[in-house]
């Protein structure tokens, strides 16, 4: 990297300096006239200089085409220019050089020595430079000005302030504007627009047939006012955000910080002023007596990416996150590309390197957000807040406090009076121990991993590993039953010649150790999964700190190991809550999570069932030689009552049931998000020469950049000054830059069509009055974001018909003059949003931890230690809104992803907006669009019932599209019901396979079976319309 | 049951504009219709766009990228270090340790030479210049097609961030893969699959779907996964019950409606959408014709190893040959597991099994086809591994010894698609620390493979946040010494 900056530093100054033209022959003048800054230094600046240090590029951070930027620190980190003083210049230093590396220009003739004498004198007398013909300011640094509305004039549309600019360049392009969209399409295009859900069919007709004049404004205001405003809303900003539940990187654990989200949805919801919901991202903890709701909105900053990967460096970590910190809000409150300045000043715009460090000053000051584990092992830490427990936890917490009382109590009467079911407990187990338990091993019916190991089944049932050799891995065991009742299970982890060190374990010849971290077991019937209970873990050998209950515990963070008991067989075995009697046809599915890494896996695993009467299976062998004794006495009397004591069934069921019940109120621990603190003792910050954080420069403090409106001076120097500046409503920038992400967002793309960079290399403004009376309109409207997202959608142009004449398509094929209605597809969680919606699968319910709905297998595979599992929703949360799918950056949800949407690892502006056969792919393929519908069909056989085949057609569009479909289309819809409906007539079994994809919240609704598979797919073909993904 | 490929509508070959003159002047909606139901013609709609021209003639069309995720312990498989091995045991010189960054290292270690017994002798091999151990015996006998770079070095050592840099030139999240840049610059030859494909065996690498990822490109451009288990592309084939024949009369009602729309809206991204979805239909047949190696002869899969059905690293690479026949034009195999920090010399032997046969397999193949001219195979690695041992010092077994990250020199190689044949290039220094001769940055070598694909990489550029980006950033060298 070095060698290139230098390599390219040196050739510009070479350029600049090359194929030097005698000037005046100063020489032979005895007294030098006085330099003529005009006359000789600009031209020999312009000629020689500028092709790599002018207006238009700044090589090496050095800019001579003014007196404030020539005089400005360059990339070296001091300026080449000191005036009165030419001995301390670069610029003559290095226009005299003869060394290859150094001299400027940096190849071709060198300067003649009278050039670098009127170089000399101009500026050891002070680098006199006119400031005669200052170039103009970047338009978007000057602060906006509310200009005249045009006049309104014939052809047009409206009186809407924004419609009165919009036609004045629609005549000047010679464009008609499109007819008003009908009523339909209208009220689908606002609903979709601002809550991202579509209108019921009933809304719908409400609306058609709403005769007042202010039925549209009415309609809007009614959308504004729903909650589901928030959560459409919220999308955006989280991408601005890199909103995400997990670290990024190698371990890509998942962290808490949904609170933050919440906070976002509630403040768009509430209408929370714009500049004050920057204030609390920014620095709500700073804000006197700061409420927990504006310490939770700084979780803004806190979800940059983190790396935890062992080795990590935690100060390069720490100065990577700032960079996020400092370039993100250079992007989202700026609209500016400040990180090209983190090595070098802004080769186009007015920002320099010491910018860029003064502003990284503000957000030099929050601790460390790694800790230290053990050696070189790093995790996820920095400031995380309690929340409040929710209301329905603080009451589950009081029942099990109340349950827990009474239990204990309950637990003394039984000590007490334990001696009068002795004799019982003494029949039952001599009952227990004629029908004696044993262990019957299981046959393997399949064996599936997620590490992409080989495997064999051995004819003792055991399965034996090779080939790959994973860090980590989940073994999942399909087990046929024994036919007989089962109470337990062992799991045994063998020694084969094949494996390292023989094994049990696969990652190490010496230390053949494994951990088993989790085992679960479920019981397969039909296609249901039911999860089993296992209680009393035991093993012939647990390492210590690695017990074996560990592998029971729901903990991922403990497992069962056995160091340094290597090179031999291991069992364990655990009891089943409740005995099994399943049916032949059912299976046991054994899960074993293995998260430890480094390939400490089990190499040979075998199960056993528990089976015969268990209830003896406990007793030691003493005991058990004592209960089949005709006659106990002395001696043995005594142990058996001592052991009963201890064993005491219900005393034992009393102590288990406590003991969950503490582990239960243990682990009801508040929810934590993340949340931004400032230390005590802030940091000192350098420059960082070309970014590096470990060559520090010149210290900096502090400060706003200087091409902007310049900071009170009274502010403090934290976060909250920053922020407040960024505020101001001198900053000329962030109402400029919000209003055009949030026109984007409306109309398709913005009055800037680089939402992301307002600097000189942007696109200009096509509508520059306009922007700036929307700055202005939403800074003296109290920064209401309500009250500007209704402005735009009442604006004629919105409401326009999307039709695209032949001659638009001509003349403005990107729709950037607005003559015809906003059309584009939808982002991808409103795609999905919009399926569940018209299916009636949508839950409402807000806020929380996020989701887990339907995804493919496979998709989130470990990338480190700790791995988070996915594990689908069976309930509701398998249907909310996609913004509460927890967003996992290794690997975000895959359907989304087909429909654009980012990592969320950095910053994202605009999303890009693509059309691919995988979108194709996912609408009809994706089993969470197959539940949707076969929810769709169901809906539309209970919602339209009696009703003809076309009646149903009709209204089935009708949900997916909002207007009412013509005949040609009935005709589609029904053709192809009827095909569907032969065919499925013919395949019963084709039928019942699709559904049984049914949703598993759906109640198993009685329809007709064919009927139902063959309005599926009429379902099917509907939601995969264009016209159902695009407003 | 076979799918029927729809008769017709290349919808993408009538461009938009066409298309919709065609609407506008009232035939449209009849045409399209007509087409849909109609006539054969010429495929439609590819991936991310049809083919684009190179910046010069290119060398190679295609690249077979193989990433071995973790760092393979280069030293011990092919930078051949006889003083190392002399001086096994010994503390490092203090300049290996004093103020370096090691990313697990805390004390100075003592140095570690590859074993002297057979299994891990090296042999020259090649023009001789070239070295490979004999854990490597069946890519020993390839090794006359390769260009082996002795001298690449990074700037990063920790395995995500370093992964980032070798695969994005950037060394954090949000910058376009070279796969991306790739199938940008130069577009797909197959229009029935994407351009730039991904496989994987083990574990996801630590930079997640980053490393195939698109960033600031177009998402058109990203890696497409395609997986062992399950559905090879997500969301391929049918629900249950569904058959290809009922999958066919709803894409055709879906076109039907979706060209009504088109008829009267005029909105040329539905009939974008219209061929994406003949597109998707037409890769219900073609991914897993593709990803079913059960058609290849016994002598194949006994060259590759390969066995049909399983995950493994040889399916890979048969699959990417597989891909690459079809025009694929960047395909991408991430392999795990080489990250040995301890016991490296009982760890290597097993990897090098998993590798050694199929991909020496592949660069046979690929010649016999005639495609070896034409695709270049890459092996690589985020860095190298240190010629000091990790987790001894000098007291442990040899067996438990491993090797730290290592940023300062590490080996990869190339095969095929215009790089020299049996050729080494680059030097380190005696004890295998330093780069002593013809250094390549891993900017360089991203530099170097744009070149072989005919791609100028200061020229493949895209404009974003008001600049114009490359894959190279500002930097990058073209090794003009390795082209052939």
């Amino acid at each position: 990297m070095r060698r290139s900056c230098l390599k390219w530093a040196i050739h510009l100054f070479a350029v600049a300096f090359c194929s030097v033209v005698a000037c005046a022959a100063l020489a032979a003048d005895p007294a030098p006239p006085e330099v003529d800054f005009e006359r000789d230094i600009q031209p020999l600046l312009a000629k020689h200089c500028y092709e790599c240090h002018g207006p238009e590029a700044r090589e090496g951070g050095l800019r001579l085409s003014n007196r404030r930027e020539a005089l400005l620190p360059a990339d070296s980190g001091d300026p080449v220019i000191v005036p009165g003083d030419a001995e301390a210049s670069s610029l003559l230093a290095r226009a005299m050089s003869r060394d290859e590396d150094e001299q400027m220009p940096p190849d071709g003739p060198r300067l003649a020595d009278e050039q670098v004498a009127v170089l000399r004198r101009w500026i050891a007398t002070g680098a006199a430079w006119p400031e005669g013909e200052a170039p103009p300011v970047h338009w978007a640094y000057v602060r906006p000005r509310r200009a005249e509305l045009p006049a309104a004039g014939e052809g047009t549309t409206g009186d809407h302030p924004i419609d009165r600019f919009l036609d004045a360049r629609l005549a000047a392009a010679g464009l008609r504007p499109t007819e008003r969209a009908d009523r339909a399409r209208l009220i689908r295009r606002a609903s979709l627009t601002l809550i991202g859900l579509p209108p019921s069919v009933e809304e719908v007709e409400a609306f058609v047939h709403d005769q007042r004049p202010d039925a549209y404004e009415r309609l809007v205001d009614r959308l504004l006012a729903s909650e589901r405003y928030g959560e459409r809303w919220a999308r955006p900003w989280l991408d601005l955000a890199r909103y995400a539940d997990s670290n990024g990187f190698q371990a890509d654990q998942i962290r808490e910080s949904w609170a933050y989200r919440d906070w976002v949805i509630a403040a768009m919801n509430d209408d929370m002023p714009f500049d004050r919901f920057v204030v609390e991202q920014l620095a709500g903890d700073l804000l006197p007596n700061a409420t927990l709701e504006q310490r939770v909105a700084t979780g803004f900053h806190r979800t940059v990416t983190c790396n935890v990967e062992a080795g990590v460096h935690p100060e390069q970590n720490r100065t990577d996150q700032i960079f996020d910190r400092v370039n993100t809000t250079g992007t989202v409150f700026l609209g500016t590309t400040i990180e090209c300045c983190q090595c070098h000043n802004h080769k186009y715009d007015p920002f320099t390197q010491r910018d860029y460090y003064q502003l990284f000053a503000y957000f030099n000051n929050t601790p460390l957000e790694v800790k230290n584990k053990s050696g070189v092992t790093w995790d996820f830490y920095g400031p995380t807040m309690d929340l409040p427990l929710a209301a329905e936890q603080e009451q589950r917490r009081a029942q099990w406090q109340a349950e827990l009382t009474s239990l204990r109590s309950r637990r003394n009467e039984v000590a007490a009076q334990s001696g009068a079911d002795r004799a019982a407990w003494e029949s039952e187990m001599r009952v227990a121990l004629a029908d004696p338990p044993a262990w019957r091993v299981l046959e393997v019916e399949q064996f599936e991993s997620t590490g992409g190991e080989d495997h064999t089944i051995l004819d003792d049932q055991s399965v034996l590993l090779d080939g790959t050799l994973p860090d980590t891995t989940v073994y999942t065991i399909t087990l046929r039953l024994p036919g007989e009742k089962v109470s337990g299970l062992k799991l045994e982890a063998l020694t084969h010649e094949s494996l390292p060190g023989k094994g049990p374990g696969r990652g190490d010849e010496e230390r053949t150790n494994f951990v088993l971290h989790e085992l679960e077991v479920g019981l397969r019937r039909h296609d249901a999964i039911e999860p089993l209970t296992l209680t009393q873990a035991q093993a012939d050998f647990s390492q210590d700190r690695w017990d074996v209950a560990g592998a029971i515990d729901g903990d991922r963070a403990t497992g069962w190991a056995i160091a340094p008991q290597f090179h031999k067989p291991h069992w364990s075995s655990f009891r089943l809550s409740a005995p099994l009697d399943a049916a032949a046809d059912a299976r046991l599915i054994a899960t074993l999570d293995q998260n430890y890494g480094r390939g400490r896996v089990l190499g040979r695993v075998r199960f056993s069932a528990l089976v015969g009467n268990a209830a003896a299976a406990d007793l030691p062998e003493e005991i058990v030689a004592i209960l089949r004794k005709k006659q106990v006495k002395g001696k043995d009397e005594k142990k058996l009552q001592a052991f009963f004591a201890r064993a005491n069934p219900e005393l034992t069921k009393l102590d288990e049931r406590i003991a969950e019940i503490e582990k239960q109120i243990a682990r009801l621990q508040a929810p934590t998000t993340l949340v931004m603190v400032e230390m005590d003792q802030p940091r000192e910050t350098h420059i960082l020469m070309r970014g590096d954080y470990l060559n520090p420069g010149k210290q900096v403090n502090c400060v706003t950049p200087a091409t902007l409106p310049p900071i009170d001076p009274a502010a403090p120097k934290n976060r909250l000054g920053l922020a407040r500046w960024l505020v101001a409503p001198e900053n000329p920038l962030l109402a400029r830059v919000t209003v055009n992400r949030w026109w984007a967002e409306i109309f398709g793309q913005g009055i800037v069509a680089t939402l992301e960079d307002f600097g000189t290399q942007c696109e200009p403004p096509t509508h520059p009055e306009l922007l700036d009376w929307l700055a202005v309109e939403l800074i003296e409207n109290g920064w209401s974001m309500k009250q500007m997202h209704r402005l735009m959608v009442t604006s004629a142009a919105f409401q326009r018909s999307a039709r695209v004449t032949p001659e638009m398509l001509e003349r403005d094929p990107t729709n950037q003059w607005y003559a015809r209605g906003p059309r584009f597809r939808l982002p991808a969680e409103a795609i999905r949003d919009n399926a569940l919606a018209i299916s009636g699968l949508l839950s409402e319910k807000m806020g929380g931890p996020p989701i887990m709905p339907f995804q493919p297998d496979g998709i989130w595979r470990a990338v480190g230690r700790n791995a988070p599992k996915w594990v689908a929703a069976k309930d509701e949360n398998r249907y909310r809104r996609g913004i509460y799918v927890v967003w996992r950056r290794a690997a975000p949800y895959p359907s989304f992803v087909n429909f654009d949407a980012p990592d969320r690892a950095a910053c994202v502006v605009a999303r890009p907006r693509t059309n691919t056969p995988l979108q194709a792919l996912t609408l009809l393929n994706d089993p969470a669009y197959t539940e949707a519908g076969l929810a769709l069909a169901q809906r539309v056989l209970r919602d339209r019932s009696p009703a003809s085949v076309r009646e149903r057609a009709e209204y089935a569009m009708r949900l997916c599209v909002a207007r009412r479909p013509s005949a040609e289309e009935i005709d589609t819809l029904v053709a192809l019901y009827e095909s569907q409906h032969e065919r499925m007539k013919n395949e019963p079994a084709a039928a019942q396979a699709l559904l049984d994809r049914r949703a598993p919240t759906q109640a198993a609704a009685d329809f007709e079976r064919v009927e139902l598979a063959a309005w599926f797919y009429v379902a099917n073909a509907l939601l995969n319309l264009d016209e159902t993904i695009t407003p | 049951m076979t799918r029927r490929p729809l008769a017709a509508a290349d919808l993408q070959a009538i461009t938009r504009r066409h298309l919709f003159q065609e609407v506008g002047s009232g035939i449209g909606a009849a045409a399209l219709l007509s087409l849909l139901d109609g006539e054969p013609a010429a495929c439609a709609a590819g991936q991310s766009s049809t083919t684009r021209k190179p910046h010069f003639p290119a060398r190679a069309k295609h690249v077979i990228y193989v990433h071995l995720v973790g760092a393979p312990s280069h030293l011990d498989l092919f930078d051949y270090k006889p003083e190392l091995q002399k001086r096994n045991g010994q503390l490092c010189p203090d300049e290996f340790f004093q103020g370096k960054q090691l990313a697990f290292i805390r004390s100075q270690p003592t140095l570690l030479g590859s074993p002297t017994d057979q299994k891990f002798q090296f042999q020259h091999v090649g023009d001789s210049s070239v070295t490979i151990s004999n854990l490597l015996p069946n890519l020993q006998q390839q090794a006359h097609e390769m260009t082996v770079i002795r001298s690449l070095h990074t700037d990063q050592f920790n395995h995500a961030p370093a992964q980032m840099y070798l695969l994005s030139g950037f060394p954090r999240f949000g910058r376009p893969s070279i796969g991306s840049w790739v199938n940008y610059g130069l577009g797909s030859d197959n229009e029935n699959l994407p351009g730039f494909v991904v496989m994987i065996t083990g574990q996801v690498l630590g930079a997640g779907n980053s490393a195939w990822g698109s960033g600031f490109l177009p998402t058109v451009y990203q890696g497409i996964e395609f997986r062992s288990q399950g559905d090879p592309v997500l969301f391929l084939s049918d629900p249950p019950g569904v058959e290809p024949a009922a999958r066919r009369q709803v894409v055709d009602a879906v076109n039907r409606l979706n060209a009504q729309r088109l008829a009267d809206l005029g909105d040329p991204e539905i009939a974008t959408r219209i061929s994406q979805y003949e597109m998707a239909y037409r890769m219900q047949t073609s991914v897993p014709e593709l990803m079913d190696i059960r058609s290849e002869p016994e002598h194949i899969h006994k060259l590759y190893g390969t066995q049909p059905g399983k995950t493994s690293f040889a399916n890979n690479c048969l699959l990417a040959r597989r891909l690459v026949e079809r025009g694929v034009r960047f395909v991408q195999l991430f392999d795990q597991g080489w990250d040995m920090h301890g016991s490296v010399f009982s760890g290597l032997p097993n990897k090098c099994r998993q590798v050694d046969q199929p991909l020496a397999a592949l660069i046979q193949d690929l010649r016999q086809r005639g495609l070896l001219d034409e695709t270049l195979v890459v092996w690589s690695a985020e860095f190298g591994r240190t010629p000091m041992a990790q987790g001894t010092n000098g007291e442990g077994a040899s067996q438990r010894a491993g090797r730290d990250h290592h940023k300062e020199a590490y080996t990869v190689w190339m095969a095929g698609g215009g790089v020299k044949r049996g050729f080494a290039y680059g030097k380190t220094d005696e004890l295998g620390y330093a780069v002593v001769e013809d250094p390549m940055h891993v900017h360089d070598l991203n530099a170097t493979i744009l070149h072989l694909l005919g791609m100028d990489h200061e020229r493949l550029t895209f404009k974003f946040q008001g600049r114009q980006y490359r894959l190279t950033d500002i930097h990058g060298v073209v090794a003009e010494k390795i082209l052939a």
